[in-house]
């Protein structure tokens, strides 16, 4: 085999559509991170830093404020692009519907990482769908190299309509690798101008009427020139295939392994929306057309002719989970009347996901477990999530709603009945600057009483340890404990999770202040630094930790402790990993036998 | 090169970086790749897979029953995805247990005095199956290049160490082959 250079580079997804909003010269990216979306801003400032770029880019505390802030240098005619994954955008959905309305001057492009599966999200809903809600175009990318070129695109169309638009690529996109082509870096930096025009950035609803009769020519010619491309159309096909995003890439791979390129009629969609009729001449002149794209049926639903027409609508393909090319080579088969052929199982079981060992989080959990075991616990998003392993998060909805549904008990039980038991919210730092410090202002207002624990490891861990407010940055650090005093809170502790005894301690404190006679919020926090993107390389001091002769075999640490570092032995008894254990020591608490000890 | 390969194990095992080695280095050869790897909320512990595809492909995702290899990092993930391995497929593991194409990776990287290296151990064996023809050396550039600073020495010496147990096995065999000649001849 013969070696060559490639002119291109490896990227994953997300670092190509990275490098096609540097080509493209914005001069704004911001985003919050959430998976599959968080390496695009990621590698936005890598870039920044490595080419000295000049593009104001910001980790912002949540996506409608990143929203806000991108467009607006968009206003000021100059190219941004904002990033967030699919429930981001919910967040960020007034902003959204208004500046569509409003119409952008720089090319502004909104870039909302969908989750089919789901894998790591509580809905696999399609952000196409807000894209027509909104009534702005959304392209829907294939794989990394195409998902870099409508970036581009993206921005382009964007300015030439003066309307936002959004990308919306899915995970197999974002999380796949391939080789790119890279171009040249444009290097715009249009003087910023504000031009002022209050019937537009300002309208009043009168004068909404008009932006939204304008937003509709736009999207009516833009649907003009927006047409399915013809990938093989071979003459007296059976079935025609209309597919966009990844489901295209599937589609095409398995046509050629089914041996179907005489059978089958391929077309591509890079905008699901807005479509052109031209989509119902397709249908007609094929005895049927299958539809296949991710997560809900956009392209469908614009199809006037539904004759032959098969997807989501008519059931022909299931309405939720993501589209493999298992399902797309059965709806294939099935289609075209061929053989099933042995249909396999996929792998079943696997191992569930937990908190790292020695995760400051699993201390806070298990003293939560200890200190008030008849409690409440409401949940949020983020590691801590996991905290379900352990038994100690009872809901789990969206950013922020922790506090919220702490607030919602409390006044659920007051008016429903005499007792309140313990209620415990839990909070990573980085959601309660997200979404948690609106609900604490309210929750204290209101008079709702109860136990909020931050659990601060000062880092958004979950997807890979993005800043936070309380980190350094090009402006002041906040404290949280100055934004809890702030929202007119007066129990406020802060305590290290790896002191168990401390933090339980001030867990029933903080219980007793909120049920007894004074009543209010209480807030601790519970502060460590995250040990894979905090403190790294932490050994705390003492001894290693080694299992002793009074263990009774009783497995209450392997089952509920979950550390991946403390584990069943063959012998059936609890042994350490070595290369897994960080010494946190959390475990000595544990064990009714004090067992777990140090050397 | 027209190949299907699933690696299988759990979080931090390493499968993304091993991707990312075995994608890049590929990348350098000219050959044309797609891969994928799941992200979020399935790491921390959980069971991850990656699917490399080398060849015209356009999508990263294998159908069950078309991967020509399936690597398992850990034994029990790996025989839990089988059943994307094809008839007649390869399958890697990394086990202490004896048998065809068993390689106790993580025993190779303790011994090397690089404890958390077994998955460029495996993939260092992969490497040397997979493309026998290639060196070893875009692998070993890319391992460079990806590899912070103090870890740099351990991991490029973790790939070699599971590439040579690939040819240290093909000269036993030569050898023993070499035995058995002199033996018939004599």
């Amino acid at each position: 085999m013969k070696q060559r250079r490639s002119v291109g580079k490896v990227l994953m997804g997300n670092e190509a559509m990275a490098w096609g909003i540097i080509e493209a010269g914005a001069t704004a990216a911001t985003s919050y991170p959430g998976t599959p979306a968080s390496e695009i801003m990621e590698t936005v400032c890598r870039i920044k830093e490595e080419h000295s770029l000049n593009i104001h880019t910001e980790w912002s505390v949540n996506e409608k404020v990143a929203f806000e802030v991108a467009l607006t240098n968009s206003y000021l005619g100059r190219r941004s692009a904002v990033m967030m994954k699919q429930m981001g955008l919910n967040v960020a959905l007034d902003p959204l519907m208004s500046s569509a309305y409003t119409g952008v001057r720089g090319g502004f492009v909104l870039i909302a990482a969908d989750d089919p599966g789901p894998y790591s999200s509580q809905t696999e809903q399609d952000s196409r769908y807000l894209a027509t809600f909104a009534k702005i175009p959304v392209f829907d990318p294939s794989c990394p190299q195409e998902a870099k070129e409508m970036v581009k695109r993206a921005f382009e169309l964007s300015e030439e309509y003066e309307i936002p638009v959004m990308m919306r690529p899915t995970s197999w996109v974002c999380h796949s690798r391939q080789g790119v082509v890279l171009d040249k870096i444009e290097g715009r930096n249009e003087t910023p101008s504000f031009k002022k025009d209050p019937q537009r950035w300002a309208a009043t609803p009168r004068f909404r009427y008009l932006l939204h009769k304008e937003l509709n020519r736009k999207i009516r010619e833009i649907s003009l020139r927006n047409h399915p491309s013809p990938i093989s159309a071979p003459g007296g096909a059976e079935m025609a295939v209309v597919a966009s995003g990844v489901p295209y890439a599937y589609a095409y791979d398995v046509v050629k392994a089914m041996g179907l390129e005489e059978r089958v009629a391929l077309y591509k969609v890079d905008l699901p929306y807005p479509l052109g009729q031209e989509i119902d001449e397709l249908v007609q002149i094929h005895p049927q057309t299958l539809i296949l794209e991710e997560t809900y049926p956009v392209i469908e639903l614009q199809i006037g002719c539904r004759e032959g027409v098969r997807g989501r609508l008519d059931l022909t393909i299931p309405s939720e989970g993501e589209l493999t090319p298992d399902i797309i080579a059965h709806l294939f088969a099935t289609l075209l009347g061929e053989g099933v052929g042995e249909v396999r199982i996929p792998p079943e079981g696997g191992r569930k996901p937990s908190l790292c060992p020695g995760c400051p989080h699993r201390a806070a959990f298990w003293a939560l477990k200890k200190a008030l075991p008849q409690g409440i616990y409401p949940g949020d998003i983020g590691c801590y999530t996991l905290g379900l392993n352990l038994k100690a998060v009872d809901t789990c909805l969206c950013m922020g709603a922790s506090v919220n549904q702490a607030a919602g008990l409390y006044h659920s039980f007051k008016q429903g009945q005499k007792s309140v038991p313990p209620i415990v919210a839990t909070i990573g730092d980085s959601t309660f600057f997200h979404a948690g410090i609106t609900g604490l202002i309210n929750a204290v207002h209101q008079g709702a009483s109860f136990v909020l624990l931050i659990l601060d490891n000062g880092t958004v861990a979950m997807t890979g340890g993005q800043p936070t407010p309380a980190g350094g940055g090009p402006g002041k650090s906040i404290q949280i404990e100055e934004v809890v005093r702030g929202c007119g809170v007066d129990f406020i502790r802060t305590v290290d999770p790896y002191d168990i005894p401390l933090l339980i301690q001030l867990l029933k404190e903080a219980d007793h202040y909120a049920r007894g006679e004074e009543k209010g919020v209480a807030v601790i926090i519970a502060r460590h630094p995250c040990l894979i993107y905090g403190a790294r390389d932490e050994k705390k001091g003492g001894g290693e930790i080694f299992i002793g002769e009074e263990c009774d075999l009783c497995g209450l640490c392997t089952e509920r402790f979950e550390c991946p570092a403390l584990c069943k032995g063959p012998q059936g008894g609890p042994i350490i990993i070595k290369t897994l254990c960080t010494n946190c020591g959390a475990c000595l608490y544990v064990c009714p036998q004090g067992a777990i000890k140090r050397v | 090169m027209d190949l299907q390969m699933v690696i299988a194990g759990l979080g931090g095992e390493g499968i993304i970086f091993m991707t990312r080695v075995l994608v890049e280095g590929l990348y350098r050869c000219g050959q044309p790749v797609i891969s994928t790897e799941t992200h979020g909320m399935a790491m921390r512990g959980g069971s991850v897979i990656s699917q490399i595809k080398i060849g015209d492909y356009q999508s990263p995702l294998i159908r069950y029953g078309e991967a020509d290899l399936l690597v398992g990092t850990s034994l029990e993930e790996a025989h839990r995805n089988l059943p994307y391995l094809k008839e007649g497929g390869i399958i890697i593991k990394n086990t202490p247990q004896k048998g065809v194409h068993c390689i106790d990776a993580s025993a190779i990287a303790h011994k090397i005095g690089n404890p958390r290296g077994g998955n460029l151990v495996l993939l260092g064996y992969v490497l040397a199956h997979l493309v026998p023809a290639i060196s070893i050396e875009p692998f070993l550039e890319v391992t460079g290049e990806l590899t912070p600073e103090k870890f740099l020495t351990g991991n490029l010496k973790a790939l070699q160490e599971g590439w040579q147990v690939v040819l240290q096995g093909n000269k036993e065999e030569d050898k023993a082959e070499e035995g058995n000649q002199a033996a018939r001849e004599n």
